[in-house]
């Protein structure tokens, strides 16, 4: 044992640092949470313990199951746009005919350098009711001002938008980085047998991404449950927003529920990880049987 | 003659599309950018919004009688730096060992990397402020870099970038008596220099606006970063501060990370982020 | 390639910064003007009648204050008072950090002391009687009722009132700020309407009917917004206090939804919104301005702060608004709830070097007219805001009747000591307000929405509170 030690000493030292971290920033805190979940704490004095109170409360908890609805409309239009106009907009940027390619490509990052914050506040600014840029152009075209956050029907439009703007970019890049791998003899081939720009883009373009489409869909959903900023700054009537990682953090710093805002933590972990397994598991049968 | 003319309708309607899509992209921060001029007594609404009556700096003077600027931007500007560098090395060296050396675990540790994305570390925030205390690391810049020196994406990133360095290469390194460490060093660092740079760009930015950590483990005016007053500005309670002056904030906190990132973008090499993600 | 990184770094950073150069000359000169204001202000008199003074002399350090809003303005009273008092603190600076809000204050404390970093708590903190408490009760507050015992007389009448807890007091009173009406007289001389008329909510109802009417549906007596601001600005701090509404019986048990004070507090607010007489706009949007500047909105029943927003932001209205006492209702006769801020000391046990020091520049903030009436003055110049002292003496001076361009002559500050008169009593606030007032908000939102009826808000509001909190613990 250890001389096996000493013989792969080198890999081990690198990446110690690593489970370091992981040890003292992430695992000891969520186990601490866990903990946490399980009691009732205003964040002041000792814990009481209660057992599964906080999440029976979530049960009949309206608020919550509106945050998880919201959560998983976030993280399926967010998963569906998103990785439609990585794809579309990858596809353009690759395209023979692009003149000012550099441009282009610099040019469509740049909304993911900017700070949610900042962005949101600029969108609220768009999609304000009364004198929002986007509702005057909709009414010099002669249609009906849309009460965009001030209703809850439309209200998750602009979130969904701006997590779109901000994210695509970089889901993008990637895209772009796998078509440019993707073998120019291919193509040629499919051209010899008559195949059009469609047949091309679904029988070679898309499989030869595949891998990485995946890999962007189990990144996107990791975001998605965790979204914050977005819902924060643009928040629609009651709850009709909010997302659960914010109803967390509200729970937890806002009304000092630390118990409950736990247990909303823990239900995020669970999610996520019944999340991705599914995806994992998807990816796998589809694998056998293509 | 037929074909061609196909051809030309086809380039028309992707330059088309793709200028519709930058006129999207960059359309807000260009409005940002403008209203931060404005007067404070023009109108923010409507179509008046789109331009200019009288261009000002006054909303940028007023900020920098309401905030530290110069000293919150050093503390970005260190945070960010540093973050980057120690992540770029630490991310860079596990990477190069999970592709590079066939160790016992290898594959159950690399995968298990892979699981510790799906627990966000912001669940655990009321504990980890305890720790940081513990480590005497509130109110310290250190406690935003430490925490994300290695991160479980970036090594990911790393070693599929690491997989594609010749084998070859490291094995000529090593009959030449090189280290371990002096390999990762002389012959890996110095090829994936592309790679490093993209990889870069991101942790750059995401450390830059990073909102969440600053506010949790930073309690002085003097130690917040640039991102964290500037935020403050229009969502602290009862801080009437007019939109322009806000505005110019966040186009103060934006307009940097944009030029420092197009800076690194001339170091990433055509394609740098092909052979990033192979799934 | 390093070092060209390095370089490049180095060039993003400059390029960013000599884009602002011009702005650091302006805040120096700020700073040098702050420093006139205090060397004008004489040595202040105040030392000497000041309850706490002693020959004492304060260890070198800062005096940290956790504070949102514009602690930056605060900060300058209090380093001219510094510069003045070398003799009891020679070492002694000032920090002011920004907090987002006064949970967002409450909430960096205790979890600051619960690790342990007493010596990392502030020295003291600005919050409202719900935090207060909250803090209060984790015993994360001195005890000042000794001190401001001796004082009660000299402010004005419910200055100490939301900062006692069981019989004590632990809260230096900062300010106290009335409800009020902002109406613009130039609209209601247009349509000729009469402002005096808005002294009962029925009035005001109808003025703004008239309103409606004559400017054919163009300009709304008020606004109302589908986010929290709604609750806090109509609800907890207007209509439900001077409505006598309750949210709790004395036990601490739900009554919201059977509560007569808050179907006439709520009702008004419906009757209002259903007759098209509220416009619907975000509290602070730049859409709220717009809307103000272009004469649409006529009036405000909202906390004197509002003020300071008006003037920032409304400049094309200047010289239209006048101040008079909110509506009452004609079932109760009370016009709105002031609202009060304290500045707390924080327990640092044997930490807690600059309690005395604290005290000292409290009295004289408080009670010092010289040095407050520089600060105000320099706050005007800079365009800065500053509340109404709380002192009896201070108020009686002419200077706290000048006249306000923005009012047209009339001297707001006058008029916020005015309006304090005849001020309902503040709702209950028990240390469940926090959740409560979430629920709550969520139900008006949804209203304003348009999802639901006010009587289904109502009753939800009392189903939800029922379910999710149960019984409030009161402390009185």
């Amino acid at each position: 044992m250890f001389k096996n030690f000493k013989k792969y000493r080198a890999p081990y030292l690198f990446i110690l640092p690593f489970f370091i971290l992981f040890i003292v920033f992430q695992l000891v805190p969520t186990i601490w949470t866990v903990y946490i979940s399980l009691t009732k704490w205003r964040g002041i004095g000792t814990p009481e313990f209660v057992g599964f109170e906080n999440y029976w409360k979530m049960v009949i908890d309206d608020m919550f199951w509106e945050s998880l609805l919201n959560t998983a409309i976030y993280w399926i239009s967010g998963l569906i746009l998103i990785l439609f106009l990585a794809v579309l907009i990858a596809s353009l940027l690759n395209s023979k005919c692009l003149k000012g390619r550099a441009f282009f490509k610099t040019a469509t990052f740049l909304p993911n350098i900017c700070a949610a914050i900042a962005m949101g506040l600029i969108f609220r600014m768009l999609f304000d009711e009364n004198v929002g840029l986007v509702n005057e152009v909709l009414a010099a075209v002669g249609l009906d001002k849309v009460p965009w956050l001030a209703g809850t029907k439309y209200s998750k439009i602009p979130v969904i938008l701006l997590i779109v703007w901000r994210n695509t970019p970089w889901f993008t890049m990637i895209v772009l980085s796998g078509l440019l791998n993707i073998s120019a003899d291919y193509y040629e081939a499919a051209t010899v047998d008559g195949a059009n720009g469609w047949q091309k883009f679904l029988f070679i373009t898309l499989p030869s991404i595949s891998n990485i489409l995946f890999f962007c869909s189990v990144t996107l959903t990791v975001d998605m449950w965790k979204i914050f900023n977005e819902p924060y700054i643009l928040p629609g009537p009651g709850t009709s927003n909010t997302s659960l990682f914010q109803y967390m953090y509200e729970s937890g710093f806002n009304v000092f529920n630390m118990g409950y805002a736990s247990a909303i933590g823990v239900i995020i972990m669970v999610m996520l990880t019944v999340v991705s397994v599914a995806q994992f598991l998807v990816r796998k049968r589809q694998g056998e049987v293509a | 003659m037929d074909y061609r003319k196909k051809q030309r309708t086809a380039s028309l309607a992707i330059h088309l599309l793709l200028g519709l899509i930058v006129l999207v992209c960059l359309f807000p921060i260009l409005w940002m950018s403008l209203i931060a001029f404005k007067d404070t007594k023009e109108s923010l609404t409507g179509f008046r919004s789109l331009w200019v009556e009288n261009p000002t700096l006054d909303n940028f003077k007023r900020l920098f009688q309401l905030i530290p600027v110069w000293q919150n931007t050093f503390n970005s500007v260190f945070t960010t730096v540093m973050g980057t560098v120690t992540s770029l090395f630490f991310c860079a060296l596990a990477g190069f060992a999970f592709s590079k050396y066939r160790f016992p675990g290898r594959n159950f540790l690399f995968y298990f990397i892979i699981a510790t994305m799906l627990v966000p570390a912001e669940v655990g925030a009321v504990p980890l402020f305890i720790i940081m205390k513990k480590l005497n690391l509130v109110n310290s810049l250190w406690s935003l870099i430490i925490p994300k020196i290695a991160t479980a994406i970036g090594i990911f990133y790393m070693n599929q970038y690491i997989s594609d360095v010749p084998d070859e290469l490291i094995e000529a390194a090593k009959i030449d008596g090189c280290s371990d460490f002096g390999i990762f060093a002389r012959v890996v660092v110095p090829i994936i220099k592309p790679a490093l740079a993209s990889w870069g760009a991101v942790t750059l930015i995401s450390r830059w606006n990073d909102f969440f950590w600053p506010l949790l483990y930073l309690r002085k005016q003097s130690k917040y970063t640039l991102i964290v007053t500037i935020s403050l500005l229009p969502i602290s309670e009862g801080l009437s501060t007019p939109w322009p002056v806000i505005l110019a904030g966040t186009t103060l906190v934006t307009i940097p990370i944009i030029a420092l990132y197009l800076i690194l973008e001339r170091f990433q090499k055509g394609g740098s982020f092909a052979g990033a993600v192979k799934g | 390639m390093r070092s060209k990184n390095l370089v490049a770094l180095g060039l993003a950073v400059a390029l960013c910064l000599t884009g602002c150069g011009g702005g650091t000359k302006t805040a120096e000169t700020t700073g040098a003007g702050a420093e006139t204001t205090g060397q004008a202000a004489p040595e202040s008199k105040a030392e000497t009648e000041s309850p706490s003074s002693e020959a004492k002399v304060y260890p070198a350090g800062t005096v940290t204050f956790y504070m949102n809003g514009n602690p930056q303005f605060r900060q300058q009273y209090f380093e001219t008072w510094l510069e003045n008092h070398r003799d009891v603190a020679p070492e002694v600076s000032v920090e002011f950090v920004q907090v987002e809000s006064n949970a967002d204050a409450r909430e960096k404390i205790t979890m600051t002391a619960l690790s342990g970093a007493v010596e990392d708590l502030p020295d003291a903190v600005f919050l409202d009687r719900l935090n207060l408490m909250d803090l209060v009760q984790a015993g994360l507050l001195v005890d000042e009722t000794e001190f401001l015992t001796p004082l009660a007389e000299k402010m004005v009448d419910g200055a100490l009132t939301e900062g006692m807890v069981s019989g004590k007091m632990y809260g230096l009173p900062d300010s106290v700020r009335p409800q009020l009406l902002m109406y613009n007289k130039e609209i209601f001389d247009k349509y000729e309407i009469d402002p005096a008329s808005m002294d009962t909510i029925d009035g005001y109802i109808e003025a703004g009917r008239q309103l409606k009417e004559k400017s054919g549906g163009e300009t709304y007596l008020s606004w109302i917004g589908s986010n929290n601001m709604t609750w806090k600005c109509w609800g907890r701090r207007g209509l439900m206090p001077q409505a006598n509404a309750k949210v709790w019986d004395e036990e601490g048990n739900v009554i919201i939804g059977s509560d007569e004070g808050t179907k006439l507090a709520l009702g008004a607010l419906d009757t209002m919104y259903s007759e098209g007489l509220l416009m619907r706009v975000e509290m602070y949007d730049p859409a709220l301005y717009d809307a103000i500047n272009s004469q649409k909105i006529a009036t405000f029943d909202i906390g004197a702060y509002w003020d300071e927003f008006m003037r920032q932001n409304c400049q094309a209205t200047a010289g239209q608004w006048r101040v008079m006492s909110a509506p009452a209702f004609k079932e109760v006769g009370k016009a709105g709830a002031p609202v009060s801020s304290y500045m707390c000391i924080v327990e640092k046990g044997e930490d807690s070097v600059y309690k005395e020091l604290i005290e000292q520049m409290w009295y004289d903030f408080t009670f010092d007219t010289e040095s407050r009436q520089a600060w105000v003055n320099s706050m005007e110049e800079q365009n800065a805001p500053y509340t109404n002292p709380i002192s009896l003496e201070m108020l009686e001076d002419d200077f706290w009747k000048e006249p306000s361009d923005y009012y047209g002559g009339q001297s707001f500050r006058e008029w916020e000591g005015l309006t304090l008169q005849n001020g309902a009593n503040n709702m209950i606030v028990t240390a469940q307000d926090a959740e409560g007032d979430e629920i709550i908000s969520a139900e008006i939102e949804k209203y304003v929405a348009g999802d639901q009826t006010m009587e289904e808000a109502i009753a939800n509001m009392d189903k939800n509170l029922k379910a999710k909190i149960g019984k409030a613990e009161i402390v009185d």
